[in-house]
């Protein structure tokens, strides 16, 4: 009897602080402060939100596009603010990756928050169910690294509160097929990719669309499932299929696993893939398979204009940037250019500055187009792997159409 | 010929991790009739053992591995103790040992992303990468090392339960748990020993798993295969778990090999369904009477 | 607090709480587990979009329709293994879900795994109110009637209510049916709610979610199922600001609740009109230091 009365006591304690907790500051909630100065009166603060996977297969992107934000708005406020003076604060909540939880961190950031625009999510099935949300809170969005074309724009139509800094899937697929076709001359390519996954299915799509309208032929294309560590099933298949160039538009930790059994198999055929690929991660395990990769980045890491966001990320945190961090980067670039033309931190008139944005960032330059809320012409970075640097080949870009 | 036989060996390597993993599974499923979702996290953290006490610690290999294999035969205890024995004592439904099992698998998962953090960890590199061929059929080194040890390994628990006191006390309450009790039989002892063992399975099977692939705190993932392995093979009993996942490392190979490799898991389970369908208790599961 | 936000909570815990409704009609009042609820989910939501995206159909026909194809498929399933016991039941239903989600990956007519954006929103709070309450009317006149009966029979003892003459099988069937019906129009709530439906969305985590909140909340009790639906979706919010420390909490916490009370919250208790009198009548009873004669109540 007391047990569950006690119980029930607890429950409703719980609903109380559910109800409550909106009004303690978000000042005091761990971790979701960033160099913001507590003592700065509230209408000095300029609140912006950050969304990503802190938990889950996709957390090594989403803490460092985190800490990469956090460091930028410590940076910002450390030379006096923007606006004249206001500084600005960094509240972000994890996703898990997960849709429902990001309509709901989303719900939270606008309403309960109050932030004036969102940085992120890196993972497209995150940024496309918020919209809504956006919509209704009339609250812009910044997308990292979401590459799928229907974040932005839907049934031909662009949706008002959502932009992004990075290119789209199609885009990639073009420049990918199109750079492996025309300069290195494969005809001949097998394609493996993940099945349960949003990015690599879309990659995977445009891709072979691309390479077959150049005129070449998919020998083999072969799917796993998330969660697979052994993939010498498809591989011998592909082996047999024999291709000139294997492509993996999947994510780096399957692509150092894949890597590695390929060699194991005596698969000596270059490799190829997408903006998944990129990561210190990938040297540690299987530097010598990967040896003679191309990939298609959205930053060349030569660049001298990006080794110092490197080295102050070193600095700060000990380890390397990944490559979210830098495109978080321009999301910050691209979002303190917006609130500075703006003149405000209103989301809305943000949200009219974001539409006619023209920055230059890491990444390189950002122009948002009108119709779409993409970055406009953006040239995709070629890079090779060679020892353990990712050497830059060339800035390429292809015709969609 | 040649690929054939390859994806024969390629689903018998895969075959023999998952059944490094399911061995203790069905160890505690035999004692406990529960199915242990916490073991998944134990082999995770197995593997990060292993790796810390390689390169943080230094320790040479063998004695890293037994070592980490040590260290998660504690943790599974400690994890017995806390989440299922207080349970045991109220003879509760196995529902609730199941959910709290899914609890503490949660809470390892998320207790190493938030102290060591998300990002993946590799092993020195022990044996070398390059395979053996023969013919045109390569066999890598690290797979016939890993069948070797797992082989020893599952010969050693066979002894260990077929002729030794406490094996044999592990078998009785297997058989009976009630009964065991009354025959004098320490049954919290051997539910301590199954635990340990199985967490010493579960060390093994991490170690070799980080070595083989790699260290990540969603390793617990590909447990749920070996899981449906032992349900394959039947729960409760040690062959089976081996067979099924033998098994069912060769359809997956096959499958994929030769059918489609975008549904490789649907047919997977519907041949998993089929068999349960006809052997209701797997290929060799001790068949469960009704309770009366 | 923002009431935006806390409407989109009690909406999402009204969601997560139509299927539990069902799954505690499996679970709690037949003894059966599964792991493949939100297969069912998935099949009720892309059933139910795909009624108002590419039909044109209103909101309420299609989340029926939705639950009733939900209901088709778990008969079929169903047939197959409901004569499996315990943990070979379980695995047959994760098999099942998975497969589901497989199937939604490839299918490209639905987006793959890419997913299917642009679903119209119809999902409010007040409509998902409205049906779980006719939800849980109906549920409760099953569990009172002598279906319901026959269902927590066959939990009890499945043998002895053989031998008595319940058909087992057929009831096992009718509670898969019923609480697949349910977890269909929560997935075609959730679709309209989300706007986007990804296969991602029904993972074995949506299953588990789904398990665990029945049993925190007390197999056999529907009050229970309710409370622990709204308890279990809001702890990770309130939890939310401890970033990556809340799902070591939210597991944790689980843990705890099993081991402490393992009836779950309400333990086969429900708040009813008379309940609650008696409740009452006990408090007093309590207070007058008369002994307490009704102490315990039905556990599992």
């Amino acid at each position: 009897m007391y047990k569950r009365s006690l119980a029930l006591l607890l429950v409703c304690l719980m609903i109380l602080t559910l109800a409550f907790s909106g009004c303690s500051k978000p000042a005091t909630e761990t971790g979701s402060e960033a160099g913001g100065e507590t003592a700065a009166p509230a209408d000095e603060v300029i609140k912006v939100g950050w969304m990503g996977s802190l938990t889950g297969d996709q957390a090594v992107w989403g803490q460092c596009e985190f800490d990469t934000v956090k460091m930028l708005f410590e940076e910002i406020n450390a030379k006096g603010g923007v606006l004249g003076g206001k500084k600005l604060e960094a509240i972000g909540y994890d996703t898990k990756g997960d849709p429902q939880e990001a309509v709901n961190v989303a719900k939270r950031l606008t309403g309960q928050d109050k932030v004036v625009a969102i940085i992120g999510p890196n993972a497209s099935g995150n940024a496309i169910p918020i919209a809504p949300v956006l919509e209704e809170a009339k609250v812009p969005d910044i997308a990292t690294v979401a590459t799928n074309p229907k974040v932005t724009v839907l049934d031909g139509k662009v949706k008002p509160f959502n932009f992004r800094v990075c290119f789209i899937d199609p885009y990639q697929g073009a420049v990918a097929a199109g750079y492996a076709y025309d300069v290195l001359k494969f005809t001949k390519a097998a394609i493996l990719y993940d099945v349960a996954d949003d990015y690599s299915q879309g990659l995977t799509e445009f891709f072979e669309e691309f390479f077959k309208a150049k005129g070449g032929t998919v020998v083999a294309k072969e799917a796993f499932k998330f969660g697979d560590v052994d993939f010498r099933p498809q591989l011998s298949k592909i082996k047999d299929a024999g291709p000139e160039v294997l492509f993996l538009p999947v994510f780096f930790k399957e692509a150092a696993l894949i890597a590695n059994q390929a060699r194991e198999l005596g698969i000596t055929v270059p490799l190829m893939g997408g903006d998944g690929l990129p990561s210190e991660q990938l040297f540690t395990m299987a530097k010598d398979a990967v040896q003679g990769t191309y990939i298609v980045n959205h930053v060349d890491y030569d660049d001298p204009e990006v080794q110092d966001l490197k080295t102050r990320y070193r600095n700060k945190y000990g380890k390397e940037l990944e490559l979210n961090g830098y495109l978080a980067h321009d999301a910050v670039v691209l979002l303190i250019d917006a609130i500075e033309r703006a003149g405000s931190a209103d989301p809305v008139k943000i949200t009219e500055a974001l539409e006619t944005a023209d920055v230059q960032g890491v990444t390189g330059r950002i122009k948002i187009g009108k119709d779409t809320h993409n970055p406009e012409g953006k040239e995709a970075a070629i890079v090779k792997i060679e020892g353990d640097k990712y050497v830059f080949q060339q800035k390429y870009s292809a015709q969609l159409d | 010929m040649s690929q054939f036989l390859q994806q024969l060996i390629n689903g018998l390597s895969i075959g023999s991790v998952y059944a490094l993993m399911a061995v203790g599974y069905s160890l505690v499923y035999s004692i406990m009739n529960f199915s242990n979702f916490a073991h998944g996290g134990v082999i995770m953290l197995g593997a990060y053992f292993g790796y810390y006490y390689l390169t943080a610690a230094g320790l040479p290999f063998p004695v890293a591995f037994i070592v980490a294999a040590l260290t998660t035969c504690l943790l599974a205890v400690i994890i017995e103790r806390g989440a299922y024995k207080p349970l045991r004592e109220r003879k509760a439904p196995f529902l609730y040992f199941i959910i709290s099992a899914m609890g503490t698998s949660i809470f390892l998962e998320n207790m190493v992303i938030a102290t060591i953090g998300p990002t993946f960890r590799t092993y020195p590199e022990i044996l070398s990468r390059t395979p053996i061929q023969i013919g045109s059929v390569s066999v890598g080194r690290l797979d016939l090392t890993m069948f070797i040890i797992s082989a020893i390994c599952l010969a050693l628990l066979v002894f260990f339960i077929d002729h030794t006191k406490m094996g044999k006390a592990i078998q009785a309450t297997a058989y009976n748990i009630k009964a065991s009790a009354l025959m004098g039989i320490n049954t919290d002892l051997v539910i301590i020993v199954v635990f340990a063992l199985g967490g010493f399975f579960a060390g093994i099977a991490g170690v070799l798993f980080g070595m083989k692939y790699t260290v990540y705190p969603q390793i617990g993932i590909i447990t749920n295969k070996s899981f449906i392995a032992a349900v394959f093979g039947g729960l409760g009993s040690l062959p089976g778990a081996v067979i099924g996942s033998i098994l069912l490392g060769i359809i997956e190979t096959i499958t994929s090999g030769y059918f489609s490799s975008q549904y490789r898991d649907l047919i997977a389970f519907v041949l998993l369904i089929a068999v349960l369908v006809f052997r209701p208790s797997g290929l060799m599961g001790k068949v469960t009477e009704d309770k009366a | 607090m923002d009431l935006n936000y806390i409407f989109g909570i009690l909406t999402l815990a009204g969601i997560n709480l139509m299927s539990v409704l069902g799954l505690s009609l499996l679970t709690g009042f037949t003894g059966m587990f599964s792991f493949g609820h939100a297969g069912f989910m998935a099949i009720g939501g892309y059933t139910s979009a795909m009624m108002t995206v590419k039909f044109g159909l209103p909101f309420i026909p299609a989340l029926l329709i939705g639950g009733l194809i939900a209901a088709l498929v778990s008969s079929i399933i169903g047939k197959l293994t409901l004569n499996l016991k315990g943990d070979y039941f379980c695995i047959a239903t994760l098999g099942f879900g998975e497969a589901i989600r497989l199937i939604l990956d490839n299918v490209q007519y639905f987006g793959g795994a890419r997913g299917w954006p642009g679903i119209p929103h119809h999902t409010q709070l007040l409509n998902v109110v409205i049906i779980n309450i006719v939800a849980i009317i109906v549920l409760a006149n099953i569990v009172r009637s002598k279906h319901g009966r026959n269902m927590i029979a066959v939990r009890e003892e499945e043998l002895a209510s053989q031998i008595v003459g319940i058909n087992v099988f057929k009831y096992k069937l009718i509670s898969l049916m019923i609480s697949a019906a349910y977890a269909g129009i929560a997935g075609g709530l959730m679709a309209h709610y989300m706007t986007f439906l990804q296969p991602k969305m029904f993972s074995l985590v949506k299953s588990t979610e789904l398990t665990i909140i029945v049993i925190f909340g007390g197999l056999g009790s529907i009050s229970g199922s309710v409370l622990g639906a709204l308890v279990l979706t809001s702890l990770p919010e309130i939890l939310r600001t401890f970033s990556e420390w809340r799902l070591v909490i939210y597991g944790l916490s689980v843990v705890i609740i099993m081991i402490t009370r393992p009836s779950g919250l309400m333990g086969g208790y429900e708040f009813t009109p008379s309940s609650m009198k008696k409740l009452f009548a006990r408090m007093k009873n309590k207070n007058k230091g008369l002994p307490n004669q009704m102490e315990g109540g039905k556990t599992v």
